[in-house]
């Protein structure tokens, strides 16, 4: 009898089991699916049709012309295209990399159990994500203006540097909307990384500081790896963010904004395809050319970030 | 607010506080510079050395935003849109960064990147095509055709299910289901408390990113009722014959509430700290 | 399953709430008793709401609603709506740089001679309404609204340190051509050490504006690789910065401002819608500014709209008549002094209120009949669907110069540039 009840109590274990798993999978399912059927409604039409754009000739307005690989071609071709990618990279490297490694800093600084006032530098932090584009532009214009009298040349002048044109110059440009991506997204970061390091359980910071390990110590081997799902995300981000760069430029450069090189990104290319020489086809190529780089550079980084973390956790 | 007090003023953390002082400097220097050119005539915006010390036209200025654009019905407006975007975000984005944590079916993973590769799409070039869709779902003019591109957020998607899959524990899953708990039951009673903190995170940056936004809900609302912010202000910024002090007295008076609102969400990161130091 | 069911009638609970609140707002907006609704865009700081509420009291049947918004947003949402096909307004203004864009889209608008416009034909100016019509002059795109005729703007302080005349008519007597500009320039240098213009976009419009033909002809076809006006307006300019007589404040700057207010350059070739700016953004020189005629070889246009019916609408007779009513002469004296659109109607020019208008930002001046002469010199150009950008690409070239680059160079730099641009 007790063998049997035993047999019995196993084998509707297993099917619950069983049932158990087809259960999950269903749940699976059925909570992702918001997110497709919502693309599926507003997402992937316009997906699909600039796809199929890349491949006509397209003023917005009149009809369109099957081109083939043309306006892929007059891209590739033109130097232009190259000098955004290459300003898209450079500001990306700038503005991007130094705020993911302060974002991390200030993150740990304000999650630090021993830090008061916790609450007001994580308002402040922030601030810049909620500050207006509107605003943000007005300061950072009136900071870097291309005259003589900028308040930036004002600052490097103690350096004994000469005044640079803020908008105009090589450099100068790509300074300065690097400085404002870099100023405008730390604490976006940081947000996250807070968040991350809240899912960190505390007793292995105390099972550490028992071990005797000091607080670098306890950085490195338990807040690093730990954390590396969210730098990961961050570094994702940042690199789809970066060359997608938009905003900032087009709000610092103001009217010149699509009319000179110095600080034109892959974006700002393709919108002034589109919108303002009404090539709607270059413009879409152009788009598709930029997701190739994004997939491939993400999953470059995502590599290289993801490499690294486990190289030390193995040493 | 008593771990507060329990916390002491340490020596060595000095730096730290230079470090976080420091950048808190910077981060709110053009907010500030936004107040006090709401407080100034539209002149002192073309002062060199620049105005840096408040004015006497507080009132003045908001008072001409108030008679030019419909500005607190707007700001209904807004915080409407962002409410239920932002709640209907974290549902979603928390159910399905729990299925994406915590169990396994046949192309998971695929589905995964699936959500991430949506990212990479360039917006600015969707415009038309998703114009016509809305146009074309009788969608103009409503805040729903306003808030319906934001609520795919892959972003949010990827945080949850890092954050469900680190803070909640298996076992406690497992146990749940040995008591016969259902999937749901699990999602709300076991994972929703803790991944509180996460969603003080994600709802503050999906309401902020939707306060902010201005091409879509631009191109989307054209009748002044139904008006957002950002769209009603647009119209306070003419190049012809700007009034900067009207028109940063309406961008600051917009930017107030995000941060009243940030302040309340505050909360719910520090319950979360505290948590983890009585353990 | 239970709390499974109240989230999701929750979620669609909130769903449902945005729906029903604006839908709610529209229903209370068109209703009260109006047979019709017109949707209305403008862009701009215009005083076209006041004059809407007066129609609707002149005609209760008819409600006007009006979308104002900035210039860019304005025709970028616009140009949304017209190439999507569906969601354009009932009317929409058009500035003139953006009208040759539609063109191509002759068959989404109304013609406006089919709704009786030929009847008004007489009160406007016929370069303002020849340019919004089509090459064989059958169809007409929109009603014009305001013009921007060119006068120059001079800081008398700066005349009179350099020993110019500072009475208006003495120095458009003196200023009558570009060379004698350019002879005032060195004087205002020598005297004064301050730069005539304020920069090379400006000294560049000078003669730009004044062209009937600049990059294109109707064909489409490009004519700057011959020598036609365009070179001729670059090289003017790059003579003006050699000498010394240009500067670098970018327009709508806050350095430019700055310099509007300090009198830092002496002389602004603009329309009358600078008069708006200046008073709000640079009080401190309130009386240091006067307004004369330019050099007639400058006399141009910069700026001015017109009113547009769409296709689509289904009022497009209630949209015309008000449109025939809001452009009218005498509304368009109200628009002028109420927003400083500058009339495109002559008639308006006679009118008591016009002539004895005085302007106590510029010493009580009336500035207004010296626009109103600029007005009747004006050139009818086409500029093409592509003249903003082909444009940028010079202004490019001279921005260069003025940093260093060789003229000769940068214009062939700038024309190879354009050439890759059209081919798209």
């Amino acid at each position: 009898m007790e063998s049997v009840e035993k047999q019995q109590h196993v084998s509707s274990a297993k099917e619950s089991r069983l049932s158990e798993k087809k259960k999950d999978m269903l749940s699976g399912y059925l909570y992702v699916a918001p997110f497709f059927i919502i693309f599926g409604i507003i997402g992937l039409y316009p997906a699909v049709f600039s796809i199929v754009l890349a491949f006509q000739e397209w003023n917005g307005l009149g009809e369109m012309d099957f081109v083939g690989l043309r306006n892929f071609t007059v891209v590739l071709q033109d130097p232009l295209f190259w000098k955004s990618l290459y300003n898209t990279v450079i500001i990306g490297l700038m503005g991007t990399a130094p705020q993911l490694i302060v974002g991390l800093i200030l993150a740990y600084f304000l999650n630090m159990a021993a830090v008061r006032f916790t609450n007001f530098f994580r308002v402040t932090i922030f601030m810049p994500y909620i500050t207006s584009m509107v605003a943000v532009a007005l300061v950072f214009g009136v900071f870097f203006s291309s005259n003589e009298t900028a308040l930036a040349n004002y600052v490097i002048g103690w350096f004994g540097i000469d005044p640079v044109s803020w908008k105009t110059s090589e450099w100068g440009a790509k300074f300065a909307i690097s400085l404002m991506v870099f100023w405008r997204w730390v604490g976006y970061n940081t947000i996250i990384y807070l968040a991350g390091l809240q899912s960190i359980p505390k007793h292995l910071y105390e099972a550490a500081t028992i071990d005797g390990a000091n607080k670098v110590q306890q950085f490195m081997h338990i807040t690093i790896p730990l954390l590396k799902p969210f730098i990961l995300l961050t570094v994702f981000m940042a690199t789809v963010g970066a060359l997608q760069l938009f905003a900032e430029p087009t709000v610092f450069l103001g009217s010149s904004a699509f009319t000179r090189d110095e600080a034109m990104t892959v974006v700002m290319y393709l919108y002034r395809d589109a919108f303002s020489l009404g090539s709607f086809g270059t413009a879409s190529a152009t788009a598709i050319l930029l997701l190739i780089i994004i997939v491939g550079a993400a999953a470059l980084n995502t590599w290289l970030t993801s490499g690294a973390g486990r190289r030390k956790k193995g040493a | 607010m008593s771990e507060h007090v329990k916390k002491r003023f340490k020596r060595g953390n000095i730096p730290v506080y230079i470090a976080l002082g420091f950048a808190s400097a910077l981060s709110i220097f053009p907010f500030y510079w936004m107040f006090v050119m709401a407080t100034q005539p539209s002149a002192a915006y073309n002062s060199i050395p620049p105005t840096l010390l408040p004015g006497g036209m507080l009132i003045e200025n908001f008072q001409k935003v108030l008679n030019t654009i419909p500005f607190f019905q707007a700001m209904w407006n807004t915080i409407l849109l962002c409410s239920v975007v932002t709640i209907i975000v974290l549902l979603i984005s928390s159910l399905s960064g729990f299925a994406f944590a915590k169990f396994s079916f046949p192309g998971k993973n695929f589905l995964f990147i699936c959500i991430l590769l949506t990212m990479v799409i360039p917006p600015q070039l969707g415009l038309i095509p998703q114009y016509y869709l809305i146009s074309q779902l009788g969608w103009l003019d409503t805040l729903f055709g306003a808030g319906v591109l934001f609520l795919l957020n892959p972003l949010g998607i990827f945080l949850m299910r890092q954050y469900i899959s680190e803070s909640v524990p298996d076992e406690l899953i497992e146990a749940a289901k040995l008591d016969g708990c259902s999937n749901f039951r699990i999602y709300r009673s076991i994972v929703l408390p803790i991944i509180k903190p996460a969603f003080a995170t994600l709802g503050i940056i999906v309401f902020t990113l939707v306060w902010g936004e201005f091409l879509w809900q631009f191109t989307v609302l054209r009748d002044p009722s139904s008006y957002t912010l950002q769209v009603a202000l647009a119209s306070l910024n003419n190049s012809f014959n700007v009034d900067f002090g009207m028109l940063l007295s309406g961008v600051f008076w917009a930017t107030v509430p995000l941060v009243v609102i940030f302040l309340i969400f505050n909360k719910w990161f520090i319950s979360s700290i505290t948590e983890g130091s009585i353990k | 399953m239970k709390l499974k069911k109240s989230l999701l009638s929750g979620l669609l609970l909130s769903m449902s709430a945005l729906l029903i609140a604006c839908g709610g707002d529209e229903d209370s907006a068109s209703g009260e008793g109006k047979d019709v609704t017109l949707d209305f865009w403008v862009f701009g700081a215009t005083n076209y709401e006041d004059l809407a509420k007066e129609y609707e009291e002149e005609n209760p049947d008819v409600k006007i609603n009006i979308k104002t918004s900035e210039l860019e947003d304005h025709h970028n949402s616009l140009f949304t709506a017209i190439s999507a096909g569906t969601g354009a307004p009932d009317l929409t203004m058009i500035e003139v740089d953006q009208l040759d864009r539609y063109r191509e889209a002759q068959d989404r608008f109304t013609n406006m001679y089919d709704l009786g416009a030929d009847e008004i034909e007489d009160q406007y100016l016929d370069w303002k309404w020849n340019m919004a019509a089509n090459g064989e002059g059958d169809f007409l795109f929109g009603l014009p609204t305001d013009i921007g005729p060119k006068a120059m703007y001079y800081h008398s302080e700066v005349f009179e340190n350099a020993g110019l005349p500072t009475d208006p008519d003495e120095v458009s007597e003196l200023i009558s051509t570009p060379e004698e500009f350019a002879d005032a320039a060195d004087k205002v240098l020598e005297a004064t050490d301050k730069p005539m213009v304020d920069s090379m976009e400006m000294a560049f419009r000078a003669n730009m504006d004044a062209l009937e033909q600049s990059y294109f002809n109707r064909d489409g076809e490009l004519l700057i690789s011959e020598n036609n006006g365009v070179k001729d307006a670059y090289d003017y300019a790059v003579e003006l910065h050699e000498q010394g007589y240009v500067s670098d404040f970018e327009m709508w700057t806050p350095e430019w401002g700055d310099a509007l207010n300090k009198g830092s350059f002496g002389v602004e070739m603009a329309p009358a819608w600078l008069k708006g700016y200046m008073t709000e953004n640079a009080p401190e020189a309130a009386g240091d500014w006067r307004v004369t005629t330019l050099p007639s070889d400058f006399a141009g246009n910069w700026g001015g709209s017109y009113v547009a019916i769409p296709k689509e609408t289904e009022h497009s007779e209630e949209a015309y008549e008000f449109s025939k009513w809001l452009l009218s002469p005498e509304n368009q004296l109200e628009s002028f002094t109420e927003s400083g659109l500058f009339p495109s109607t002559p008639e308006t020019y006679e009118m008591e209120e016009f002539t004895s208008n005085s302007d106590e930002y510029f010493g009580g001046q009336n500035t207004a009949e010296y626009f109103a002469e600029a007005a009747k010199e004006i050139p009818e150009v086409y500029k093409g669907p592509k003249y903003v950008t082909v444009n940028n690409e010079v202004l490019t070239a001279l921005r260069n110069v003025q940093e260093g680059g060789d003229p000769e160079q940068e214009w062939e730099e700038a024309v190879e540039r354009i050439e890759g641009l059209i081919d798209r």
